[in-house]
Order: C-alpha cells, then structure tokens, then sequence
C-alpha cells in the first residue's frame, strides 16, 4: 500500500510491480501461483478419494442385501436340503470312477470285437449317407397309392447303382481282410430301405461283440454288479431330497415375489403421498392396492420340509449302509493297473463319504429356519465362501475364495517366472553389458509395456496354449506333475504371459536400484582384489536388494491387477483349483478377480446383488493394491541408509 | 616429529615408481615421475589440488585400469621388486598386496565382522576361527576392538564417521597388505576423529609401509618420514619430512610450503 505519510513518491518501476501484484483478485501472485500447483497435486487425491466413494457406495449395500438372500434362503427350506444333497454330490464323483473302472476293465476282452462292430456300423453309415437322395425317393415312390411299379423299379436300379458305387469307394480299414471286404462291398451294394434287418456280416459282428461283452461282464461280475449297486444305492435318497427342493424353491420363489411386490407398493405408496395431482395420485394408490400378494406363511412351508426330517435321516442312513457294502464286496482286481486304480481309490473313498453323509444327516436336527444370519456370517460367506454361482435357478452364492485363488496363483507363478528373468536381466545390463549392449536391451524391454494387453492374449491363446500342450505330450517330460495337460487355457498360460507383462516394470525398477548403489561400495571392493562378479553378488545385489524387492512387489501389483490377459488366457473356470493335484494344479484353469468383474459386469443389472457382488469384488482388488503398493514403498525405505 | 630412519642398510624400496608418465585419453596427468617408498615407512604425497596425488597414488594398486583409455604412458612401477604392469601380475593378488583407504569413509552395509572379513572372504577364506581371528587383530590394529567387540554384529553404517574410516582401514589391513595407501583419510572427519587416525597412522608404520594423500601440510608434518610434492603432475622435491619442511631445496616448495599459491 502506498504509505500517505511517505513525502517522496515512489519510484514508477517498483508502483507498477505493486499495483500489478494487487490486481489479481486481491491476492498475492506468488500464492496464486502456489495454490494452482498445489491445487493440481490435490487432483490426483482427490480422484483417489472418489474412486474410493464411488466404488464402496455401490459395493457396500452388498452386505444387507446378501444377508436377506441368505436368510431367504434359509427360512425357504434351501439350506436344509443343502445340507444332504451337497455331501450327495461326491457320490457321482465316485460312481463315475467307478463306471470308468468297469469299461476299462470289459474293453481288455471285448475292445477288438467292438472295434471291429463300430468300424463296420461307420462304414454302412457312410454308404447310406452317400445314397441318401436315392433311397429317399425309393421310399417315397414305394409309399404312394397307387404303387407305380415301373418308376419303383427305374429308382431301385438307381438306388442299386448308387450303392455299389459308394460300396467300393469306400475306405475300407486294415482290419478287414480281403474276404470280409468283398463281402462287405456286395452287401453294401444290395441295401434297400424295405429291409431293415442288418446284412449277414454286419449280424456277425454284433453278435460277436455282444458275445465278447457278456464273457466280458460274467468275468468281471463282481465289479459290475458293485458298479451298478452303487449307483442305484442314491435313488430312494436322492428321491425324497428331490422332493424337499422342489417344496423349498417354491416357497422361495413365493417368497422373493413377495418381496418384490411389496417393494414396488411401498413406492408407489410413497409416490402417491408426495404427489399433488389428485387423479395422478387415485391412480397411484388404486396401483399400489393392486401391487400384492398373500404373504408367505414360511413356518408352515418349512414345517412340511423339517417334518420330514426322521425319513431323510433314515434313507440317509440306508444309503450309507448300501454304499458300505457295495465298497466291502468291491472286487480286489480289475481289467487294467488304471482301473483298479480307480477302484481302490473308489474303496477308500466310500467309508469317508458315508461318514460325511451320516454327519450331515445329524445336523439336521439341529438346523432351525428361524435362526438369523448375522452380519458376521454374511461377511463369512463372502471373504471365506468356497463357490462363486450365479444365475442359478437353485440359489446364488458369491463366494471370494475361487476367484482369490485363481489371481493368486497365476500372480505366484508370473512371479517366480518373472523375478528371475528380470533381476538377472538388471544385474546383466547394469553391470556387465557394454554401452551398446545397453543402448539395445534397455529399450527392447521397455517396448514390451506398449504391447496392448489384448494382443499377448491373442498370443495366449493360439500359441502359448498350443505349445504348452505340446510339450506336454512330449514322453521324455512326463514326469513334470500335471503333464500331459488337457486344457490349452489354464493358470500356467496366464501366469506365463502376466510375467512377460510384469518383466518390463521389474527390470527397470531393479536396474534403477542397482544404478543407487553407492560409487564408493564399489571402489571399496575392487581394492580389496574382489572379482568383478564378487563385487556384484558379494556388494552391489545386497545392497540394491530393497529396491529390488520393491521392484518385485510393484510388479505382482502390475500383475494382480491386470485383466485382458487373465480373461482370455487363464480358462475361467469358476472353482477353486484343485490343489489336490499338487504343482500339477498350474495347469487347470480358473477364474480371477479381475477376470470376473470385466466378464460379468457388463451383463448383470444395476443394483442387483450380483453388481454388488462384482463391486465387492472391486472394493478387495482395490484394497489389495494398495497394500503391494504400500508394501513396496515401505521395502524401499526400509535397508537404504545410504540414501539417508 | 616421527623417527628419522635410522640405518641405510633398510631393505630395498617397497614401491617404486620409474620415470612414469600417466595419462587421461589425451590429457597427461603425471609426467616423469620417480619415487622410492620405504619398508615400514610413512610416505606422504603433497601438493595443490588437482596436481595429481591420488592418480599416482592409484597408480600404485592400479585402480586408474578402472578408467576407460587412463593409462601409464611410459616408465614403470615396481612393488617389492616386481613390474605390476607385467602380463603375469594377477590384479586380484596386486590389491592383496596394496591396500587402499578412501578419502570418504565407505564401508558395506553390512555388519562390522562382515566388512573387516571381506577381503579374506574373497580370497577363498572360510574357516571360521582364521576370519574370527583376522577379524579380532584388525580391528585391535585400527584401535576399534575395545569399543566394538561387543557388538561386531551391528550394521556399520551405525557407527560415528570416524569410527567408520577406522573401520575401512581395519578393512583394508585384514588381508595383510604390504602397502596401504591412503586417499586424504581425515579430509571428511572432525579434529578428534583426525587426531586418533593420526595416532593410529604411527602405529600401523610398525607393520606395513603406509603412502598417504594430504593436503594438510601440518598432517604431513605430524605423520610421515617422507614427503613428496607434487605441482602440475611433476613431483617437484622427495625428502625427508623434517628436511622438506625446514629447508627445502627447490623454490616451488618453499613457495608453496610458505602458502603462497595453494
Ligand atoms: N577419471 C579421470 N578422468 C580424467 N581426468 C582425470 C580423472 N581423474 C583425475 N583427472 C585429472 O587428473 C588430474 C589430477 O587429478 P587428481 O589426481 O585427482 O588430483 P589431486 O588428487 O591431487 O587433487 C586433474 O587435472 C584431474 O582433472
Ligand atoms: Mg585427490
């Protein structure tokens, strides 16, 4: 301010600084300047904050709504028959080990005979497809009133050359000696649609398959009788479940519209009070009125399942029996090492599965419609459930644990790929490679990151499948676990092209941490006579090793959170994978916690607890993100007293 | 101050540099230089900044290899008799035989016992009571063992800046050197931290033959039996302390010993 008791005036230089200093709104420049740089960083935090709002306002309803699902699901009378029928499901688990057993054993005798039978079946096939047209106006023509016998028998001849035609263009199989393949040709050739008795040969040969199939079974009786007790052993049980499933889903489906029409009354009923147009709000009120349904009673609903729970206990119990001697008489040989394999594996799998069924059964007495889900169990179901199902006409379930499992997986296996590759990669160009060297690999590698993730997926899928499969039939590598593979897209694919994504990061994170390592550690070693290769293993690598691992930890960040790749490559199986199979588990497919959200998101509706579910989803692979980050930072702080 | 030598009949020179020219690419940094380091002695090397004392100094465990095109031009140098430019010399043994301490102090970050048992270490040492016993006479020699055998464990970047260049020179005596060259050790300490250095400097002539950069003309004094001044690359006089100190011959010295140019 321009002092009034200064006699002299200023100079003009420093007036027209001043008064140009006060023309921005009052304020100082240097504030103004301060405040838009300021500003600028605040941005960045506060699109993290919104981020964060948005993505917990539209996951957090997940909870109360999940909680009334469950409960419905409980009062419904779902749970209840849960409990019996998913214990029930291991026994297809284990008949169909079984039926396996039972063909592998009958094909040791009766393979050949039934080759021979199929062989011979395609081979009729294929000439009544080639004179197909023929036939088909032979039978026409023989179907008409009045029979026209002269156009009958221009179109027998034509049937007649037809077949001989295609009789001896066939490719007949090495099987077939020259006799039978003669005698095949002519009765090929003499085909008709009026008879549809089998040719002679073709008789033969069933009849000798059927032959060799009964010799088949009458020496493994046992096992297929055993087979067949097993399977039937479900039926009076699965019976009554089925029964009490198809009672409780429809006291769910009552109940769930219910629920919806009350939901839309109440807001119509909440429409009409606020609005002021009379005859809008009659018509409100008068559609509000017709918006209802009677109520469910679930007590007497639940009472009509529960009061059967004495019969389930007992057929429960008679299966159990059943199954446990099926298992005693279970045959101790089979046809082949891989069925009886398979039998023993079915022998000691029965008693467990009668135990479980025979547990299950005890908690039904305990069960109680009525009690509550807690908040506490809700969040159980999601952080700990074991299936994630949806759009199921039984009952939704969004449990976390298969997609976790899925994302960490293929993160481990991108890791222990990718740490190796590209800390060596860093000690190599930073240590040892010459400028040129450097001048090629540094940008070589850093490309990779510009190659959009769509088109690794593209790689994923035609090529890395194909060549992991195919190695995976190589004989010599067949004791690698899980080899030979059966599914091209499987978690070791995902985890393979995820590291190559993960390498760039990586390397250069950890070449910048060995660039930090202090000159003077250096000169410290070479004096003492150190090898170029102590100095970097013995000083240079130990010292740089946090940021190493920082670099380590940002690139599983990378990895936990990218999608394309995992979506296209990784199989998307949605189960957890089974690691019963040991390290052999890499090459099953799975589904993520990205994956999941890019697939379904864009096909659910909003506000459904489906989204909600997905939002869930999000909300943890957000938290998760931050916290490698936060991990990461925290690493490179921590061991760096030289940057101190 | 330090004792004159006493006899002439000492042995022969343990580093000797022969009318050696050093050079930077194009840039020559040494010119003619001769010099006799002796047995057990303290040699000191002074001079202006920037005149070349720690290149000739690197010269002497040939740390300059490690720059590209840096690279004795003519002459030769000598340790214990041998050429150590000769095909036959192993670097890794040279250093062995040439210790080095830094004008800063730069030990790993590792623990104390580590970083005085890494010279050993890398010469293929592993049995445990030699390195335990390597370790225990360093450190005594560098008069560290009293305040740090308690916790030879602890990280080295933990301990005080002279603590630490006390360290790196129990570092660098740990294999035993003959030679142990010394780049303006005190240059980054405190007065007290430089006096035990200093103190220490007379002991260690016991047992190796020590060269020392300094631009503190009174450490000189303090610390050596030789001086040698260097001015632009050329090594102007070589005497004993005492006779360069009170009565140079060349004029140069004298100026720069009186602080007229620095
Ligand atoms: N690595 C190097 N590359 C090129 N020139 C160097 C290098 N190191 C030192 N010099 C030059 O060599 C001369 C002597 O340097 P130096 O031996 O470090 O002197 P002092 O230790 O006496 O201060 C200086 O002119 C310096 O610029
Ligand atoms: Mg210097």
């Amino acid at each position: 301010m321009n002092s009034p008791t200064t006699p002299s005036r200023p100079p003009l230089r420093s007036v027209l600084l001043r008064s140009r200093k006060r023309t921005i709104l009052g304020v100082d420049p240097q504030k103004l300047i301060k405040y838009f740089f300021g500003s600028n960083a605040s941005v960045a935090i506060i699109v993290l904050v919104l981020i964060m709002v948005f993505l917990l306002r539209e996951g957090i309803d997940f909870l109360p709504t999940y909680q009334r699902e469950l409960q419905t699901y409980r009062r419904a009378g779902l749970e209840f028959c849960d409990i019996i029928d998913q214990p029930l499901q291991r026994n297809q688990a284990l008949s169909s080990s079984l039926r396996q057993a039972v063909s592998a054993s009958l094909e040791t005798l009766s393979k050949t005979a039934r080759d021979w039978r199929d062989a011979a079946f395609l081979l009729k096939r294929q000439v009544e497809d080639k004179t197909a047209r023929p036939r088909e106006s032979l039978t026409q023509a023989l179907e008409k009133t009045p029979p026209a016998p002269e156009q009958i028998e221009v179109f027998r001849r034509e049937l007649g050359e037809a077949s001989a035609a295609a009789a001896k263009a066939l490719d007949y199989p090495a099987v077939f000696g020259t006799a039978e393949r003669e005698q095949l040709q002519r009765e090929f050739a003499a085909l008709t649609p009026e008879v549809t008795d089998l040719p002679p040969l073709l008789q033969t040969l069933a009849a000798e398959f059927s032959a060799k199939d009964r010799e088949a079974r009458t020496k493994f009786a046992s096992l297929v009788q055993a087979q067949e007790e097993f399977e039937e052993a479900t039926e009076p049980l699965q019976e009554v479940v089925d029964e009490l499933k198809a009672k409780a889903l429809e006291t769910k489906e009552k109940a769930v519209e219910f629920d919806v029409l009350e939901t839309n009354r109440l807001r119509l009923l909440e429409a009409a009070a606020t609005e002021t147009d009379a005859k809008e709000k009659a018509s409100l009120t008068k559609e509000a009125a017709e918006s209802v349904s009677e109520a469910v009673n679930l007590e007497k609903s639940i009472q009509e399942i529960t009061g059967r729970t004495a019969e389930l206990r007992e057929q429960v119990e008679k299966y159990a029996v059943v199954i446990e001697k099926a298992a005693a008489v279970l045959p101790q040989d089979a046809g082949t090492g891989a069925a009886r394999a398979l039998v023993n594996e079915v022998r000691e799998g029965i008693p467990a599965h009668a135990r479980e069924m025979r547990a299950a059964a005890a908690t039904l007495e305990g069960w109680r419609w009525d009690k509550p889900v807690s908040i506490f169990s809700v969040i159980g179901a999601f952080f700990f459930g074991t299936q994630w199902i949806t759009n199921s006409s039984w009952q939704d379930f969004f449990g976390f644990v298969p997609l976790l499992s899925g994302s960490l997986v293929i993160a481990a296996i991108a890791i222990l790929i990718a740490t190796p590759v590209s800390v060596v990669a860093a000690i190599y160009t930073n240590q040892f490679a010459s400028e040129r060297e450097k001048e090629m690999i540094k940008p070589v590698i850093e490309f990779i990151q510009a190659i959009p993730s769509v088109v690794l997926g593209f790689i994923g899928i035609s090529l890395v499948g194909n060549l992991i499969k195919d190695v995976s039939e190589w004989s010599w590598l067949q004791w690698v676990p899980g080899f030979p593979i059966q599914e091209r897209l499987n978690m070791f694919n995902a985890g393979c092209l995820l590291a190559f994504m993960a390498v760039p990061t990586m390397f250069s994170l950890s070449e910048d941490a060995l660039n930090n390592v202090p000159r003077a550690y250096i000169d410290a070693s070479d004096a003492l006579g150190a090898t170029k290769l102590q100095t970097v293993f013995r000083v240079i690598v130990p010292a740089g090793i946090s940021g190493i691992l920082s670099a380590i930890l940002l690139g599983l960040g990378r990895v936990v959170g990218e999608t394309m790749v995992v979506l296209l490559v990784a199989g998307n199986r949605i189960a957890i994978p089974d690691f019963s199979a040991g390290p052999g588990v890499i090459f099953h497919p799975a589904h993520t916690l990205t994956g999941i959200i890019a697939q379904e998101l864009g096909e659910v509706s909003r506000g459904s607890s489906h989204w909600q579910a997905l939002f869930m989803v999000g909300i943890v692979l957000f938290a998760i993100s931050l916290l490698v980050n936060w991990c990461a930072r925290a690493v490179a702080r921590r061991f760096e007293p030289h940057k101190a | 101050m330090s004792a004159e030598p006493t006899a002439k009949t000492t042995p022969p020179p343990v580093v000797q540099v022969r009318d050696m020219d050093f050079c930077y690419g194009d840039s020559k940094a040494l010119f003619d230089i001769n010099l006799k380091v002796k047995y057990h002695r303290v040699t000191a090397l002074i001079g202006p900044s920037g005149c070349g004392k720690s290149t000739l100094l690197r010269c002497i465990n040939r740390m300059n290899d490690r720059v590209p095109s840096a690279r004795v031009t003519k002459g030769e140098v000598l340790v214990k008799g041998k050429n150590i430019h000769d095909a036959d010399v192993d670097l890794t043994q040279l250093r062995k035989q040439v210790g080095m301490v830094f004008q800063k102090s730069n030990p790993f970050p590792k623990s104390i016992y580590e970083n005085v048992a890494y010279g050993l270490r890398i010469h293929g040492e592993k049995n445990k009571s030699v390195l335990d016993e390597a370790v225990e006479r360093s450190l005594t020699h560098a008069a560290l063992w009293e305040e740090l055998k308690d916790r030879l464990q602890a990280n080295a970047l933990a301990l005080s800046g002279g603590q630490q260049q006390r360290l790196c020179i129990a570092r660098a005596i740990a294999t035993v050197p003959d030679v142990l060259l010394m780049d303006e050790p005190c240059s980054a300490l405190d007065p007290i931290s430089t006096l035990k250095i200093e103190e220490l400097m007379h002991q260690l002539a016991h047992e190796f033959t020590v060269v020392i950069v300094t631009h503190n003309m009174q450490q000189a004094v303090r610390v050596s039996d030789y001086t040698a001044f260097l001015h632009l690359g050329k090594l102007v006089e070589f005497a004993p302390t005492e006779e360069l100190f009170t009565n140079p011959r060349e004029k140069l010295t004298e100026a720069y010993l009186r602080g007229t140019f620095s």
